[in-house]
C-alpha cells in the first residue's frame, strides 16, 4: 500500500500527482491484461469445435410424412420409462418429453407436428443453468443430469421453444426434457422415436448430411415443401431439423433469427473476473486518493495554525514591538 | 476514534421517543402467518402452494426477491459513500442502512428457499458450477456477500457483548473488507440485469437491451441510496436522535444525480435501438413511463432545488418513488413485460404465495426495528 508519510519535518516524497499517475496505471494494466486474457479465452462450452460439427447428429422430421399415429410419442414414453405409457400426451410436461401437435392448414386438414426439444447447437439452457445440469454433447444431444437440479426453472425463461417442463405435482420436482436418447446414439443406436416412425417421416444421421438431404428434398419436390429448413440457422441452429408444407409459423414454431439466445450474457459474463479487478482497484484507489487529501487538508489546517500561533507569540516576545 | 464505543451499554431511552409496540404486534402477527405459509410451501409442493406452471415459472416471489436484493443495495451504497469516498459526514446513516443491507439478504434467501424447486438442494451451486450462468455468479455473489454483511455489522454486536479482541480485529479488516463488499455487490446487482439477457425471445423490447446490466446495477444504487436516506430518518425516531439535515440533502443530492443517469440510459438505449416508437403502444408504454417517469424522473425533480429537498414530504415521497420505481422495473422484467402467449390466463398469486411474501418482507421489517432500537448505538457518531 502507498502510505504518504507527512510529518512537519519530512516533506512528504510521493507527490498526489504521481500517486494518481501510478495507482490510475496499474489499475489500467491489471483491468486491461484480464480483458484480453478474457477475450483469448476458450469459447463457451456450447460453441462446438469444428470436430464436433463433423460428428453432431441430428434428426430431420419430414412433416408431410407424419399422419399423426403417436407411435414415436409412446415410443418416447417407453423408452424414458415415463408415467402412463399408454396414454398419448397432448403436451410437454413432467410425463411427456415428446408430443404430437395437432394444427391445421389453410384447408382446414389436419398437420401433424412432433414437438420435442431441439437439442439446439448453442443450447440458452446449458449456459444458463445454474448447476451445470444441462450439458452440450460433442455428439449433439443436450443431456440434462436430474441428480444435480435445483429446480430454479431459469432454463425454462432461456428456452426459446418452451420445452424444459417442472413437476410441479411433486414436492421433490425436477425438470424433464426430451435428450434425443443419447444412451442409445452413444452406442451407434437411433433415437427410440425414429426407430419407431413407421411412415419414413422421422431420419437420423449427422446433422450437416441432414441438411443438405433436406435441401437437396426441398429442391426436388418444390411443391411439395416450402423453401425452409426449421432448425437449420435459428438460434445458431438446432439438431431437430424440419420440413414442412406450410410456414413453421402457422404449425406454432417461434419465429427466430440467427443468433443464438445467450451470446449477449455470455460475453457480459466472460468480463466478470475484469469488472471484480477494475472496481476493486478503482475503490481502494478513490479511497486512498481522498484519505490522502483529506490528510493533506488537515496537515494544512495545522501548519497554518501553529505558524499563527508562533507569529502572535514571537510578536508578544519580541522586545522591539511596542507594547 | 472515541474509545466510548468499547463500553458502551443501552442508554435509556427520552420518553419522547414514541413506543411502537403496536407496529411490533402487526409485524409480529404478519411475520408468524408468513412462517405458517412458507412451512406450507415446503410441505405440500410448489402446484398445491402457487399458481406458477410452465408458462409462467416464476412469480412474485422471484419479483420481489430480485426487488429485495436492489433495496439491500442500502449497504453497500453507503459504505461505499462513507469508506470509499470518505465522506465521514454521512456516517450517522452508515448503520441503520448495513442493517437493512444484512437483514435485507437474510429476506433474500428466505424467498429464494420458497421459490427453489429443490430448496433441499440449494447447496448444489457451491459444488456444480457454471460460470456461463448469471444465476451461478449471482448465487455466489449473495453468499460472500451475505458474509462481508455480518463482518460490517458485528461491531455493533461485538461492542453489545463486549468481545475487545474480535472487534480490533474487525476494525482492522473492515477497508478492505468493504472494498470487497461493493466488488461483490458491483457483480452481482448488475449480474441480475445479465440474467434478463438470456431472454431476447420472451422480454418485452421496451425492456430488453443489451445495456441491461448497467441499467440494473444504476438502478440498484438508486434504490440503495433511497432505502439509505428512509432508514436513517427511521433510526433517528427510532432511537430518538435528531436527524442531521445535511445527510438527508447531501444523500438526496446524489440519489438525483444517479437517478438522471438512470433516466438518460433509458432513454438513451430506447433511441440508440430505434425503438421509441413502442412507446406510444399501449399498455407497455404506460408501464415504461410510470418506471421511468413516476420512479426517477420524477423524484429526481423533487431533489434537484435546496428548498424543496428540505421538506419533509420530499425527504419520504422521494425516496418511496425510486424505491416503487425499481420493485416495478423488477417485476416489469420478470412477468408485466414478458410476452406470455395471448390466450394465457393471467398469473394470479396463490393465497399461500402472497402469505408468505409479505410475511418474509414483515420478517425483515421487524427485525430491522428491533436491531435498529436495541443492537445499534445509540450515539451515531462514535465508530
Amino acid at each position: 500500500m502507498m502510505q504518504p508519510t507527512a510529518s512537519p519535518t519530512q516533506p512528504c516524497n510521493l507527490t498526489r500527482r504521481a500517486f494518481v499517475k501510478q495507482a490510475g496505471l496499474g489499475a489500467a494494466a491489471i483491468a486491461a491484461s484480464t480483458l484480453l486474457a478474457d477475450a483469448q479465452s476458450a469459447a463457451a462450452n456450447s460453441e462446438p469445435t469444428p470436430a464436433a460439427e463433423d460428428l453432431a447428429v441430428g434428426v430431420m422430421i419430414d412433416l408431410t410424412r407424419c399422419n399423426g399415429c403417436q407411435s414415436c410419442a409412446l415410443a418416447c414414453k417407453v423408452a424414458n420409462r415415463m408415467p402412463q405409457p399408454e396414454t398419448v400426451p397432448t403436451k410437454l410436461d413432467s410425463s411427456a418429453l415428446s408430443f404430437v401437435d395437432t394444427r391445421q392448414n389453410a384447408a382446414g386438414e389436419a398437420v401433424f407436428v412432433k414437438r420435442q426439444c431441439m437439442n439446439c447447437v448453442h443450447p440458452a439452457c446449458v449456459s444458463a443453468c445454474t448447476v451445470g445440469a444441462l450439458r452440450k454433447t460433442a455428439e449433439g444431444p443436450v443431456t440434462y443430469e436430474s441428480s444435480k437440479c435445483i429446480g430454479c426453472r431459469y432454463c425454462q425463461y432461456a428456452c426459446p421453444f418452451g420445452v424444459p417442463a417442472y413437476e410441479w405435482d411433486n414436492v421433490f420436482g425436477l425438470i424433464s426434457k426430451c435428450q434425443m436418447c443419447f444412451q442409445r446414439v452413444a452406442v451407434g443406436q437411433q433415437p427410440a422415436c425414429v426407430a419407431a416412425c413407421p411412415n419414413g417421416a422421422l431420419h437420423f444421421g449427422k446433422r450437416q448430411a441432414l441438411v443438405a438431404q433436406a435441401h437437396a428434398l426441398i429442391e426436388s419436390m418444390p411443391d411439395r415443401y416450402i423453401d425452409h429448413v426449421y432448425g437449420e440457422h435459428e438460434v445458431g441452429g438446432t439438431s431437430m431439423l424440419y420440413l414442412s408444407a406450410i410456414p413453421f409459423t402457422s404449425l406454432g414454431f417461434p419465429a427466430l433469427g440467427d443468433a443464438s439466445i445467450s451470446r449477449y450474457a455470455e460475453a457480459v459474463m466472460q468480463m466478470t473476473p475484469a469488472v471484480a479487478v477494475t472496481v476493486a482497484s478503482l475503490a481502494t484507489g478513490i479511497h486512498l486518493l481522498l484519505r490522502r487529501r483529506q490528510r493533506v487538508a488537515e496537515f494544512t489546517f495545522q501548519h497554518e495554525q501553529a505558524k499563527d500561533h508562533l507569529e502572535t507569540e514571537s510578536k508578544r516576545l519580541d522586545p522591539r514591538t511596542p507594547e | 476514534m472515541s474509545t466510548k464505543g468499547l463500553a458502551w451499554r443501552a442508554d435509556p431511552l427520552p420518553k419522547s421517543v414514541p413506543t411502537i409496540a403496536w407496529v411490533i404486534g402487526v409485524l409480529g402477527f404478519v411475520t408468524f402467518a408468513g412462517i405458517v405459509a412458507g412451512v406450507g410451501r415446503l410441505v405440500l409442493g410448489l402446484q398445491a402452494s402457487t399458481t406458477l406452471n410452465d408458462t409462467v415459472p416464476w412469480g412474485i416471489w422471484i419479483g420481489f426477491d430480485f426487488g429485495l436484493i436492489a433495496f439491500a443495495g442500502a449497504g453497500f451504497t453507503m459504505a461505499a459513500v462513507v469508506h470509499v469516498f470518505n465522506l465521514e459526514r454521512f456516517h450517522a446513516a452508515l448503520r441503520p442502512a448495513l442493517l437493512v443491507g444484512l437483514l435485507g439478504y437474510m429476506g433474500v434467501l428466505a424467498l429464494l428457499v420458497l421459490d427453489l424447486g429443490r430448496p433441499d438442494r440449494f447447496y448444489h451451486f457451491i459444488l456444480y458450477w457454471n460460470l456461463h450462468s448469471p444465476l451461478f455468479e449471482i448465487s455466489w455473489c449473495v453468499l460472500l456477500y451475505t458474509t462481508v454483511l455480518v463482518i460490517e455489522v458485528s461491531p455493533d454486536l461485538l461492542r453489545h457483548l463486549k468481545w475487545r479482541w474480535p472487534l480490533q480485529v474487525v476494525k482492522w479488516i473492515m477497508l478492505p473488507v468493504t472494498i470487497i463488499g461493493v466488488t461483490l455487490s458491483t457483480l452481482h446487482q448488475s449480474t441480475l440485469g445479465t440474467l434478463y439477457l438470456n431472454m431476447p425471445h420472451r422480454l418485452h423490447p421496451l425492456w430488453y437491451t443489451p445495456i441491461l446490466p448497467i441499467l440494473f446495477y444504476v438502478s440498484s444504487i438508486m434504490a440503495g441510496l433511497s432505502l439509505g436516506i428512509l432508514a436513517y430518518k427511521l433510526a433517528a425516531r427510532i432511537q430518538g436522535f435528531k436527524e442531521d439535515p445535511r445527510v438527508v440533502t447531501g444523500l438526496g443530492t446524489g440519489v438525483m444525480w444517479v437517478a438522471l443517469l438512470y433516466v438518460a440510459l433509458k432513454v438513451g438505449e430506447l433511441i440508440w435501438a430505434g425503438e421509441l416508437g413502442l412507446l406510444a403502444g399501449g399498455q407497455m408504454g404506460w408501464l415504461w413511463g410510470a418506471e421511468v417517469v413516476l420512479g426517477a424522473l420524477l423524484p429526481a425533480i423533487m431533489w434537484s432545488r435546496r428548498s424543496w429537498r428540505e421538506q419533509p414530504l420530499v425527504q419520504w415521497v422521494a425516496p418511496l418513488l425510486m424505491l416503487g420505481g425499481v420493485l416495478l422495473n423488477r417485476f416489469s422484467a420478470t412477468l408485466f413485460a414478458q410476452l406470455f402467449p395471448a390466450d394465457m390466463e393471467p398469473y394470479t398469486p396463490h393465497l399461500l404465495e402472497w402469505l408468505s411474501t409479505i410475511g418474509v418482507l414483515a420478517g425483515v421489517a421487524l427485525a430491522w426495528l428491533l436491531a435498529v432500537r436495541f443492537l445499534i448505538n445509540r450515539e451515531p457518531n462514535t465508530h
